[in-house]
């Protein structure tokens, strides 16, 4: 009885170090790490020579170098089937792309364009009739400072991205101006995080027992207004202190936040 | 204080080049009618030219030739090489380098407007496709423009992105009139290029 747990152990590793498995087992160690450990650049996540008649699609911070697949950006390694890789990062600065919603700051006024700034590497410009139902005749007139919440068309290197406040259909959807309440900075990924599927817990248990409303941009801009400017600070404290902390600690977080304004 | 290059000496503005009796103002000097003087009203070399035989007043005329007038100046007809510093979404601003084979002293600035591009669908150009910043490109002077910069065109066949790199930093290869490859990625970028040859 007591031989047979040494045996087995024996042969398991007989197994598992034979050459052809241990490769097999090596791989299947790299591709766990892989998807649940913080890459840095310069690891290399793929070695292609082994991999032969295979399409990957690359997203962004992944980089092909040769044979291998290096990483660019520090951030999570994201896997999606069949064939897409790319690495998920954070940051305080937005690179903007086309299609983003973000809220976005007026710095000036020309002719053609207003000049607003995204947290982006260059000012963006809002063409003075990408409006709903926008002509010469009734061009709005913004102050220095107006928040707006903007889609962006075009974003190409180089170029100073072009925005608009129209859906893709030319009308107005949620786009525009808004009026009162908070702007809050954040990071990207926590933009993202309260845009996902599953919605944000805080932001959850916030809605149920107070009632206010928030614009979420993708470029770590967050706006939040409600009657009271208590509940506003309330709100963007909260969202703003639950980036850092995990789902078990924001629910504890929520439920003592919740507690305390009662 | 006179400096001499060769044996034309070098004068600046505001200096005396002779009595208004004894020589006539030419290019670069001016003649100031309070003292009868003529001074230089460029930086540069000082030549006389001798009076021509037939005409009445037998005065030497004194020039000053500047530096800067020994650089070509774009004139609109000619072909420019030029690299482009901006594109926006209607044009593209690009330094003039050279004017025809001869590289220029000075800064010029150019403008290529989105219809000024190509030759056909002009409202349909994408100045994002066409050109990229850091490209060099052969275009024609079409009109001296505004004070801020000469208009280009490269609305002919011969004409647009004769160089440019691609986003790994190495010298594109034209594989058609509007796509450009690089050699190290095989990534293809678009670009509006020019036709290769003489």
């Amino acid at each position: 009885m007591e031989a047979s747990p040494v045996k087995f152990v024996d042969q398991l590793v007989v197994i598992i170090l034979s050459p052809e498995n241990l490769l097999f087992f090596m791989r299947i160690c790299i591709l766990f790490s892989l998807f649940f450990a913080i890459q840095v650049p310069g690891d290399v996540i793929l070695d292609l020579s082994n991999m032969a008649n295979q399409t990957l699609k690359l997203g962004g911070g992944l980089r092909q170098d040769g044979d291998s697949i290096c990483v660019m950006k520090a951030g999570k390694l994201r896997f999606m089937k069949p064939n897409k890789y790319w690495v998920e990062s954070s940051q305080k600065r937005y690179v903007p792309s086309a299609g983003d919603n973000v809220l976005g700051v007026v710095v000036d006024t020309k002719p053609e364009n207003f000049l607003v700034d995204i947290k982006g590497p260059a000012l963006a410009f809002l063409p003075v009739l990408s409006f709903e139902g926008g002509t010469r005749r009734n061009i709005p007139k913004f102050e220095v400072g107006t928040l707006l919440y903007v889609r962006v068309v075009n974003a190409n290197t180089g170029m100073n991205p072009e925005l608009t406040c129209m859906d893709a259909n030319g009308k107005a959807a949620e786009y525009g101006v808004l009026k009162d309440g908070y702007m809050f900075e954040s990071s990207t990924g926590l933009s993202r995080m309260l845009l996902s599927s599953p919605p944000h817990p805080v932001l959850e248990g916030l809605g149920k027992k107070l009632s206010f409303e928030i614009a979420v941009g993708i470029n770590g801009r967050f706006w939040v207004n409600a009657s009271q400017s208590s509940t506003v600070i309330l709100v963007g404290n909260a969202i703003q202190k639950s980036e850092s902390l995990s789902l078990v600690q924001q629910k504890i977080y929520l439920e003592k936040l919740l507690k305390s304004i009662q | 204080m006179q400096e001499t290059v060769g044996d034309e000496e070098i004068v600046t503005p505001g200096e005396v080049l002779g009595k208004g009796t004894e020589v006539k103002a030419g290019r670069g000097a001016y003649l100031s009618r309070e003292n009868n003087t003529v001074y230089a009203s460029l930086t540069g070399r000082r030549s006389v030219v001798p009076p021509s035989s037939e005409s009445t007043d037998q005065r030497p005329i004194v020039e000053v030739i500047g530096h800067k007038a020994h650089g070509p100046v774009p004139e609109p007809g000619c072909v420019v090489i030029a690299r482009v510093t901006k594109v926006m979404a209607r044009m593209a601003s690009a330094d003039i380098m050279c004017v025809g084979a001869k590289a220029v002293r000075e800064k010029f600035s150019g403008i290529i407007r989105q219809q000024d591009v190509r030759a056909t669908e002009i409202d349909k150009v994408d100045m994002h496709s066409s050109f990229r910043p850091g490209d060099i490109v052969k275009a024609s002077v079409i009109s001296l423009g505004d004070a801020r910069a000469y208009y280009l065109s490269t609305a002919q066949n011969e004409l647009g992105v004769v160089s440019a790199e691609s986003m790994a930093g190495t010298t594109m290869v034209p594989i058609s009139w509007t796509e450009m490859q690089c050699p190290s990625t095989g990534q293809i970028e678009p670009r509006k290029v020019a036709k290769a040859g003489a």
